[in-house]
């Protein structure tokens, strides 16, 4: 018999899948078919996308772009998240015996830091010094860092206590002590979850080139804008070709190699790394436009238009925005898996979850907006597909790992495939996806920023009004009321986090 | 002539209301042998985590080399090892790594970043763990792929590496057949060099088999944190346990 509590999780990961209700009501009031026949080409390109000497050029040098900024943003945030997730771990301060409220200083800057998306970094950052790569890299860099920080800080916590006191006991020299200890924690979260970053760095480039950064998001939104979609599934697609590549690499490097050689050089990339990112930061921040940034110092000078119950009204616009999308990540692949899961069903699932991870979300949303009027509704639907992309990516290697005698033992009961899946299979993972689910909500949060720019809703959309209009003041309250929303919600979603694990 | 290497004067400690150690004096000397006896519960790694300074005591003095703990520099604490019941190694690193510790303190920080790259030299490593009978096909391999008495003897072999002048273990015969306890004990006990093997200069096992008592020269009996008898083994009397037991 299976106990209450895992019916629980099982209910609680599709129950969120009823935000749909309201939302489809909405997109079916909304719903024009003006703009289907471009829907239509846009399908359709897919299958044949441009391919000529032209265009081959120009995805090559535009990959470049991509690589290199995503490639420098995932390497440098990867170092500095692991020197500020050891700074904020608490063995940190108990083998070098300082006082633990540092470790909560650092914690809190770099929760105000990451709870601002790399999207509006960005921006903030081109409308201080103008269009140029660095601005890639440093908006990448400055909320991830803090992201990875906190999962090698949360590994690090993870760190057995009395493998502490018997080292601490051997009474080595302190860095000694540290390195011995935090040394495979980090390796293995690095081997865990660098890949998934690099992912990450290279789907942010490309949001950031859909802004003007450079790199082939650029290109994607130019084909987009000219409607080119031919072009657009192009470059679509040799993204793909990276990522995919990408990981086959990652994947490829032993990093438990014992030979001398290659530990060097990884040692020598960590530390010139370091060496080099600080010295190029600062000189970006100092010689780069630096009349510019003077206009950062009228921040709080300049007046706002922007009344209290609009502010508010965007605030809201944004928490339910949030909500709306995170109930569609967490509930749509349980449902979608569990309703089809034949073989061939999963592989199309498969497909179909890739395609909305690939699809930056501007031109999902911009696609969807060619049968649909711009609303609430369809900047969630786009979130939140998107998200049920990365969610159901996480469900299936977790499915595909788990050990399947329960499932099989059911069917040979005559127990339907469905149900069989559902109480056999996906009822061991319910609690753990919730979880990961909890922390993929932090990232929605942030995300809301990307699609209330484009689909005029809540305070993303704000943000781009007041930066275009040099509304200093406005953007301050724009990007605080950001933070504090995001922070919150990190909050409710690390007890909720806890709770599960 | 009796050199004091440990001194312990008056400890108690207090954990949550509870008093676990009870105005406890002991001297450990240079060349002594104790046996530490007590039961579950008696006190035993308590007194054990007081005398190497993982704990600080509520009340009383611990002296290390006539000094107190905090007189002592970084090289002078690294002259006490403990092997502890619950082995407290490290799981992701290899057998050989986890013996390699215990050089850390008179090494430098290139050494452990050579020792976790596994680009050091095992050599001195491997020597202890063949004196543990360690078989060297388990040397490479990752401690939470060992069993418990491959375990227990990798603890002690990172404990001996050490070559400390103080050894404190709490229950390091867990885990071994018959013929490795003789063999561990020897190690632990004789105060030779042998095979350019430094041995402690004093030793206090904590023991719960008193058929383990032979080659002891000293016996201690704990209960409820209190020291009942510190007698030498060939004084020891049956009412001696009774009152332990």
């Amino acid at each position: 018999m299976f106990n209450k509590l895992k019916l629980n999780y099982i209910s609680i990961s599709f129950l969120p899948i009823l935000v749909c209700i309201p939302l489809g009501c909405q997109l079916i009031t909304n719903l024009h078919f003006e703009g289907f026949d471009l829907f239509k080409e846009f399908f359709i390109s897919a299958f044949n996308p441009k391919i000529d000497d032209e265009i081959i050029i120009s995805v090559i040098n535009r990959l470049n772009e991509t690589i290199l900024i995503s490639f420098f943003s995932w390497l440098v945030s990867i170092i500095f998240g692991v020197i500020f997730g050891i700074l904020s771990s608490n063995i940190f301060y108990k083998i070098f015996n300082i006082p633990i409220f540092l470790n909560s200083i650092i914690r809190f800057f770099l929760t105000i830091i990451r709870s601002i998306h790399e999207v509006v970094w960005g921006i903030l950052l081109m409308q201080i010094y103008g269009i140029n790569y660095s601005i890639g890299i440093i908006a990448i860099c400055i909320p991830y860092i803090a992201v990875n920080s906190k999962v090698f800080a949360e590994q690090l916590e993870t760190i057995d206590y009395k493998s502490f006191e018997s080292i601490n006991q051997i009474n080595a020299p302190k860095f000694s002590s540290l390195l011995t200890l935090i040394w495979n924690p980090i390796i293995n979260t690095f081997k865990n979850f660098g890949l998934y970053r690099l992912e990450c760095s290279i789907r942010s480039t490309v949001i950031l080139g859909l802004f003007g950064i450079g790199g082939i998001g650029t290109s994607i939104f130019l084909s987009f804008q000219t409607l080119n979609f031919r072009e657009l599934w192009t470059y679509l697609w040799s993204l793909a070709i990276l990522i995919i590549l990408s990981g086959l690499i990652f994947k490829k490097i032993n990093f438990n190699n014992t030979n001398k050689i290659q530990s060097i050089f990884f040692i020598a990339v960590f530390f010139i790394t370091i060496l080099l990112s600080i010295p190029y930061f600062l000189y970006f921040v100092f010689n780069n436009n630096f009349e510019n940034f003077n206009s950062v110092s009228t921040l709080f000078k300049s007046s706002s238009d922007l009344g209290l119950f609009d502010f508010l009204k965007l605030i809201l616009e944004t928490i339910i925005l949030s909500l709306l999308s995170t109930g569609i990540a967490i509930g749509l692949p349980p449902l979608v898996i569990g309703i089809f899961n034949s073989n061939t069903s999963k592989i199309l699932i498969r497909i179909f979850a890739f395609l909305l991870r690939l699809i930056p979300t501007p031109v999902m949303l911009l696609i969807l907006l060619t049968f649909n009027n711009p609303s609430l509704s369809l900047a969630a639907l786009t979130l939140g597909l998107h998200n049920a992309g990365i969610t159901s990516k996480l469900l299936f290697t977790n499915l595909d790992s788990q050990d399947k005698r329960n499932y099989i033992a059911m069917k040979s009961l005559g127990i339907s495939k469905k149900t069989s899946w559902l109480l056999g299979l996906f009822s061991q993972q319910a609690k753990s996806y919730l979880a990961y689910c909890a922390y993929r909500s932090d990232i929605i949060i942030r995300e809301t920023a990307i699609v209330g720019v484009i689909g005029s809703v809540g305070l993303g959309w704000q943000l781009q009004e007041s930066l275009s209009s040099f509304a200093w003041q406005e953007v301050t309250t724009v990007l605080l009321a950001y933070s504090s929303i995001a922070i919150i919600g990190e909050l409710i979603n690390g007890k909720i986090k806890d709770g599960l694990t | 002539m009796n050199n004091t290497l440990l001194e312990l004067k008056n400890i108690s400690y207090k954990y949550e209301n509870n008093l676990i150690l009870n105005k406890v004096n002991l001297k450990i000397n240079s060349g002594e042998k104790i046996a530490l006896l007590g039961k579950s519960g008696s006190g035993k790694t308590t007194l054990i985590s007081v005398l190497n300074g993982t704990i600080k005591p509520t009340q009383g003095e611990v002296k290390l080399f006539n000094k107190s703990f905090e007189e002592l520099d970084r090289k002078q604490k690294s002259k006490i090892t403990t092997i502890w019941q619950d082995l407290r190694l490290i799981e992701d690193l290899s057998a050989e790594q986890n013996v390699n510790c215990g050089l850390l303190a008179e090494k430098s920080l290139y050494f452990a970043f050579k020792n976790l790259l596994n680009i050091s030299s095992f050599k001195q490593a491997h020597k202890y763990m063949k004196l543990c009978r360690l078989h060297n096909s388990i040397y490479d391999k990752k401690i939470r792929k060992l069993s418990g008495g491959q375990k227990q003897r990798v603890a002690i072999a990172r404990s001996l590496i050490q070559a400390t002048n103080i050894l404190l273990a709490d229950e390091p015969f867990n885990n071994l057949d018959p013929k490795l306890i003789s063999t561990i004990k020897k190690l632990l006990l004789e105060n030779i060099d042998k095979n350019n093997i430094k041995s402690p200069k004093a030793t206090l096992v904590a023991l719960h088999r008193l058929d383990l008592l032979n080659d002891f020269d000293k016996v201690i009996g704990i209960r409820d944190g209190k020291i009942f008898f510190n007698i030498e083994k060939t004084k020891l009397k049956k009412f001696h346990l009774d009152k332990i037991y």
